[in-house]
């Protein structure tokens, strides 16, 4: 033990961490940079000065102990609260969640039209002298031939040129064709080019031999941000939203969008918008109706059971055993294996009982059985908690109670009662706050159903807040990241406000220093 | 005897119609485990004939990789387990030991951002490792390291939170000679702090452990590549939509992956619920 505390052991050991972890970072750093990702390299660099300030020299000693906890705290629960505030102010979702200069880039890159005549020609590709990309063009029938690049056309003189026996050019003066492999590996770029024909037409390559003539119908006007349709005269201007919508019918949109900021308007969306506040109330009060009844009923099992069995009774230490199973095993399996439990034509239930219920087919039942399987998962938290509670009320009070003619019911509620419930009702606070985001038994037991999808409902019966806004972030439909984060940060809003009212009475705040 | 009817008879009773409730979906389990069919029907509740195709099929059949599964998430949450302790315990013993400017707003900070529940921020996780995933494809979206980091930071604020309370335990004395006898803070740290927590570092780690284990939405969001998946994910994925067929294997399977967590559960109850409780009651 000495001698691994070494000075010169420990120092050497600690410039190896740091000069590797500092080297990784710097890494990161170099590649974000590249990839002008400027928020995370700077959240990199400003960790990588940290770093070296506070273990190459002695400025702050306690920063020596926090400093690595502090940079994950930072990158991956601080960073995504920001991120998620963030985000909750933008128009962020499925058609707006690429930026602004992307977008249109891709509304210029998908403007297009092909000409009147629908013109194709056969082509060759290759390269130029330079390397450049260019195709070997020619149109048979009218006997046009031509070479192409991006920026220059250059005419082929009919009379000089070899063809094959369709009448396809077959090579030119300074073209070099490209082998298949050699095409394929710049299968995009090919894609992307656009060759040149005149002045308002160009040619993209519609296959690997064949080519058709195009011309631009969205142009984009960059001093007033605009695009014009040359074929119909609409104008498309940036609408605020991260959309450009038709001056003359709003509603119409160029797609794709981007992320536009648009402040409150996801919140007040929550609120105005019928829509999202009709499933949103319902949503919200089955979450507090399923987080009370939880806590309610895991409670009342608890406290039973621990009352059961305060006392010494014969297998009390096998009872025990067993009454703490479903709380040791994983809980993702026993949802798992609750939920075939509930399945209406092979189910272990409904064959136990005879009966032929469409348990997460039906609203109520769907609910019944969410309630049933948490109070199975959760019970046995409350029984060992109340037990330890129960055993550390003194005997002396409830015998000096019965003394004096109390009952049983008296001692219990008199007694009994208000002393485990001061030890008890921050645990209850905490896990209310809990369950009110117990996304793994809704999503893993019901998914949320049933609901009516025909009458396009997103949300279903059993659905959560957190699980609803789990499917308007990662749904099957549109997904919409701007909203899901908006319902998230009134999430914790909601449950930070519980959990501190929770923590002012167990009057933990006192006890920092 | 008398007194045996009056008292203890009813709560035998009720005791064990508890037992029923606690123990019919495990025994089910077990059924459709030993069971030659492996369908989720349930034609009698007493077996009639006991199989182990089910078993045998998770290890040799090439459409389930259940080791590969049981690996990774043994690998992960048992990475997350030690480092997020060790990085989490000198934070926890700075706040506890250590005298320094906004030692209580640090605090109030740490309540604050442990209350937050990860998953509330999925959405800007997911965001933020994609784009990482853009410069650093080998630690973004989609990857196990990726996955890792994102576990560790989540467990940090509890990890603390829990390590601080039972820091606050340990008796001030030893770390107040060692200090009169001129060892700095990091050597109290090391030789003192870190032998005398051993124990409690070793339940948080395996609370951690557990945690960690039993993560199912981040797992399910990063991990799409049947070979990286945890076992929660696959086990799931392996019975979503289609309970009926692979029912049989997937009971075998949750057995197999629950043993050593009830394992360690039941032998080291003790422990962990005074952790669960420390923990809770603060926080």
């Amino acid at each position: 033990m000495e001698k691994l505390f070494n000075r010169k052991v420990t120092v050497t050991l600690k410039y190896i961490v740091v000069a590797f972890v500092s080297s990784l970072m710097l890494m990161l750093i170099m590649s974000s940079f590249a990839k002008r990702e400027y928020a995370i390299s700077g959240f990199l660099t400003v960790g990588l000065i940290a770093i070296a300030l506070t273990y190459l020299t002695n400025y702050s000693i306690p920063m020596k102990f926090f400093l690595p906890g502090m940079l994950f705290l930072f990158a991956f629960v601080v960073g995504p609260i920001l991120y998620t505030v963030a985000m909750s102010g933008f128009q962020y979702s499925t058609g707006n969640y690429i930026s602004k200069p992307v977008a249109i880039e891709r509304i210029i890159a998908t403007g297009i039209r092909p000409d009147a005549n629908q013109t194709t020609f056969d082509i060759i590709v290759g390269e130029d002298n330079a390397k450049n990309l260019e195709i070997l063009a020619s149109d048979p029938t009218n006997k046009v031939y031509f070479l192409s690049t991006a920026t220059t056309k250059t005419d082929l003189d009919p009379a000089t040129v070899a063809v094959d026996g369709n009448g396809d050019a077959t090579k030119a003066p300074g073209f070099h064709p490209l082998t298949p492999d050699q095409q394929n590996a710049v299968d995009q770029k090919l894609a992307d080019t656009r060759f040149k024909y005149s002045s308002a037409y160009f040619i993209t390559i519609e296959g690997s031999n064949v080519a058709s003539l195009k011309s631009q119908t969205l142009t984009f006007n960059s001093s007033t941000d605009t695009f014009t349709n040359v074929q119909t005269g609409a104008i498309y201007k940036d609408n605020g939203r991260g959309d450009y919508a038709n001056v003359a019918n709003k509603a119409e949109f160029l797609q794709p969008g981007w992320r536009a900021p648009i402040w409150f308007s996801n919140y007040t969306k929550l609120f105005t918008d019928p829509q999202i506040r009709k499933p949103l109330i319902k949503v919200f009060i089955w979450t507090m109706v399923f987080a009370s009844l939880t806590v309610l009923t895991q409670f009342a099992l608890g406290l039973f059971v621990a009352m059961i069995m305060n006392r010494k009774l014969f297998g009390r230490r096998i009872y025990r055993s067993i009454f703490i199973l479903p709380y040791a095993m994983p809980s993702i399996m026993s949802i798992l294996i609750w939920g075939g439990m509930f399945d209406t034509e092979f189910g272990a239930i409904n064959h136990l009982f005879g009966t032929h219920v469409h348990w997460f087919q039906n609203a109520m039942y769907a609910r019944a059985a969410v309630i049933i399987v948490n109070l199975w998962l959760g019970f046995p938290y409350f029984y060992l908690i109340c037990s330890g509670a129960l055993q550390a009320i003194p005997a002396e009070l409830s015998e000096a109670a019965a003394i004096d003619g109390a009952s049983n019911r008296q001692i219990f509620r008199k007694i009994t009662m208000p002393l485990l419930l001061q030890v008890v009702s921050p645990l209850l606070v905490a896990s209310f706050a809990f369950n009110f985001n117990n996304f793994n038994i809704i999503y893993l037991l019901t998914g949320g159903g049933p609901s009516n999808t025909l009458g396009g409902d997103v949300a279903g019966s059993t659905d959560i807040l957190i699980s609803y806004t789990y499917k308007i972030a990662f749904g099957a439909g549109t997904q919409n990241l701007g909203l899901a984060s908006a319902i998230s940060v009134v999430i914790f809003i909601i449950i930070a406000s519980i959990s501190l009212y929770g923590i002012r009475r167990s009057k933990v705040l006192d006890s920092f220093k | 005897m008398k007194k045996f009817l009056k008292e203890d008879l009813w709560r035998h009773a009720f005791a064990l119609v508890i037992c029923f409730f606690v123990l019919f979906p495990i025994y089910l389990v077990f059924l459709s485990a030993l069971s030659p069919t492996g369908s989720l029907q349930v034609t009698s509740f007493i077996p009639k004939t006991i199989s182990f195709r089910n078993f045998h099929m998770l290890f040799s059949s090439p459409t389930i990789p259940y080791l590969v599964w049981m690996k990774n998430s043994i690998m992960i949450a048992g990475t997350v387990a030690i480092l997020s302790v060790v990085i989490g315990a000198a934070s926890a013993f700075a706040f506890s030991r250590l005298r320094f400017k906004g030692k209580k707003q640090g605090l109030q900070l740490l309540l604050l951002v442990q209350m937050f529940p990860a998953i509330l921020s999925l959405s800007a996780v997911y965001v933020i490792m994609e784009r990482v995933y853009s410069f650093a494809p080998r630690i973004g979206l989609g990857t196990q390291p990726g996955l890792l980091l994102v576990y560790m930071g989540g467990a940090m604020g509890v990890n603390i939170w829990l390590l601080k309370g039972f820091v606050d335990s340990i008796p001030l004395e030893l770390d107040e000679a060692a200090r009169v006898d001129g060892a700095s803070a990091v050597q109290t740290y090391w030789l003192i702090f870190v032998p005398l927590a051993a124990p409690v570092l070793a339940v948080v780690s395996l609370l951690s452990f557990i945690g960690t284990f039993n993560e199912f939405i981040l797992a399910r969001l990063f991990l799409v590549d049947m070979h990286a998946r945890t076992i929660a994910v696959g086990l799931q994925g392996f019975i979503s939509g289609q309970y009926a067929s692979n029912w049989g294997p997937f009971a075998a399977g949750s057995i197999i992956a629950s043993i050593p967590l009830v394992a360690i559960f039941l032998s080291l109850q003790k422990y962990i619920i005074s952790g669960l409780t420390a923990g809770s009651v603060k926080g």
